[in-house]
C-alpha cells in the first residue's frame, strides 16, 4: 500500500456532489412546480434528496477524520479557515435584509404615514417575548462555552449536560418564536414593515433550526466517544455557528423589536 | 512474574467505560479498524449494508427523477415530420 509524504488530505472520490447538485434541481423545479402548478410532490422528493445527500457526505467527512485520522493539524486549518469563510458570507446575507430594513424604516415614505412603524401597525412588545427570546439565546451562549471547557478539562458529564442545556434553549427559542409568529397581529403581506420582519427574523429562525441541529449532531458525537480534550473542530465549527445565530438576534431585537417600535 | 505479565495485558486490553448513566460504550477504535482496511471498498460503502442500500436510493432518487424530467420535456415538444 503506497502512502503520502505530505500531512494534506487528498479526499478520494465521491457521488455526493452529484447528487447534492441533482438535489438542488429538483428543489428549484419543485419550488417553481408548487407555486404555479400547486404540486407538492417534486419539492417533498428535492428536499429528502437533499437531506439524504447531507446525511452522507457529513457521515463520511466523520470517517474520515475521527476513524481515518486524515484531520491532521494543517487540514483541520483548512477547515477552520473554511468555517470562518462560510459564516462571513452569511454574515453578508444578512446584512442585506437589515440594509432592506434601514432603507424603508429610515426614510418612511408618506403612503406608510411618514412614520415608522407604518400606520396600521401595532409592532410586538421589545419587552414581553422578544426580550425572553433574547435571554434565552444569550443563555445558551454561555452554556455552549461551559460545554466547550468541559471538554476541554475532559469532564464528559459536564460537557454532555451543557450541550444538552444549550440544545434545549434553542428548542425553547424556537417554540417562542413560532408561537410569536402565529398570534402576531401583523402578516408578511402587510406592507414593507411585514416584509422585512417576517423575511429577517424568518430566515434567523430558520439558521436557529439548522445551528440547532448541528449541535443536536455533536451531541451524539460526544455520546459516542468522537471528541478529544485536543481535537473537537466539529463542535467548534457548531459553537462558532451558534454565536453567530446569538449575534445575529441581538442585531434583529435592537434594530427590528426595539428601535423599530 | 509471568503471570502478573498477563495479567497486565487482558486489564490493558479490557474497554473502560466513563460513562455513568447511559453506559455508552467506547466503539471507535472498532471503526477505526473497520474503516481503515486495505480493502479497495470505497469510503461511502465500507460501513456494511445499509451504506448501500442508502447509496443506491439516494441515486435512484436524484438520478431517476431528474432522467423522468429530462424525458418528460422531450416527450413535451412534438417531433417535426418531415
Amino acid at each position: 500500500m503506497t502512502h503520502q509524504s505530505h500531512a494534506y488530505h487528498m479526499v478520494k472520490p465521491s457521488p455526493w456532489p452529484l447528487t447534492g447538485a441533482l438535489s438542488a434541481l429538483l428543489m428549484t423545479s419543485g419550488l417553481a412546480m408548487w407555486f404555479h402548478f400547486h404540486s407538492m410532490t417534486l419539492l417533498m422528493l428535492g428536499l429528502l434528496t437533499n437531506t439524504l445527500t447531507m446525511y452522507q457526505w457529513w457521515r463520511d467527512v466523520t470517517r474520515e477524520g475521527t476513524y481515518q485520522g486524515h484531520h491532521t493539524p494543517p487540514v483541520q486549518k483548512g477547515l477552520r479557515y473554511g468555517m470562518i469563510l462560510f459564516i462571513t458570507s452569511e454574515v453578508f446575507f444578512f446584512a442585506g435584509f437589515f440594509w432592506a430594513f434601514y432603507h424603508s424604516s429610515l426614510a418612511p415614505t408618506p403612503q406608510l404615514g411618514g412614520h415608522w412603524p407604518p400606520t396600521g401597525i401595532t409592532p410586538l412588545n421589545p419587552l414581553e417575548v422578544p426580550l425572553l427570546n433574547t435571554s434565552v439565546l444569550l443563555a445558551s451562549g454561555v452554556s455552549i462555552t461551559w460545554a466547550h471547557h468541559s471538554l476541554m478539562e475532559n469532564n464528559r458529564n459536564q460537557m454532555i449536560q451543557a450541550l444538552l442545556i444549550t440544545i434545549l434553549l434553542g428548542l425553547y427559542f424556537t417554540l417562542l418564536q413560532a408561537s410569536e409568529y402565529f398570534e402576531s397581529p401583523f402578516t408578511i403581506s402587510d406592507g414593507i414593515y411585514g416584509s422585512t420582519f417576517f423575511v429577517a427574523t424568518g430566515f434567523h429562525g430558520l439558521h436557529v433550526i439548522i445551528g440547532s441541529t448541528f449541535l443536536t449532531i455533536c451531541f451524539i458525537r460526544q455520546l459516542m466517544f468522537h471528541f478529544t480534550s485536543k481535537h473537537h473542530f466539529g463542535f467548534e465549527a457548531a459553537a462558532w455557528y451558534w454565536h453567530f445565530v446569538d449575534v445575529v438576534w441581538l442585531f434583529l431585537y435592537v434594530s427590528i423589536y426595539w428601535w423599530g417600535s | 512474574m509471568l503471570r502478573n505479565l498477563l495479567a497486565l495485558r487482558q486489564i490493558g486490553q479490557r474497554t473502560i467505560s466513563t460513562a455513568s448513566r447511559r453506559h455508552f460504550k467506547n466503539k471507535v477504535p472498532e471503526k477505526q479498524k473497520l474503516f481503515q482496511e486495505d480493502d479497495e471498498i470505497p469510503l461511502y460503502l465500507k460501513g456494511g449494508v445499509a451504506d448501500a442500500l442508502l447509496y443506491r436510493a439516494t441515486m435512484i432518487l436524484t438520478v431517476g427523477t431528474a432522467y423522468a424530467i429530462y424525458e418528460l420535456a422531450v416527450a413535451s415538444f412534438p417531433k417535426k415530420q418531415e
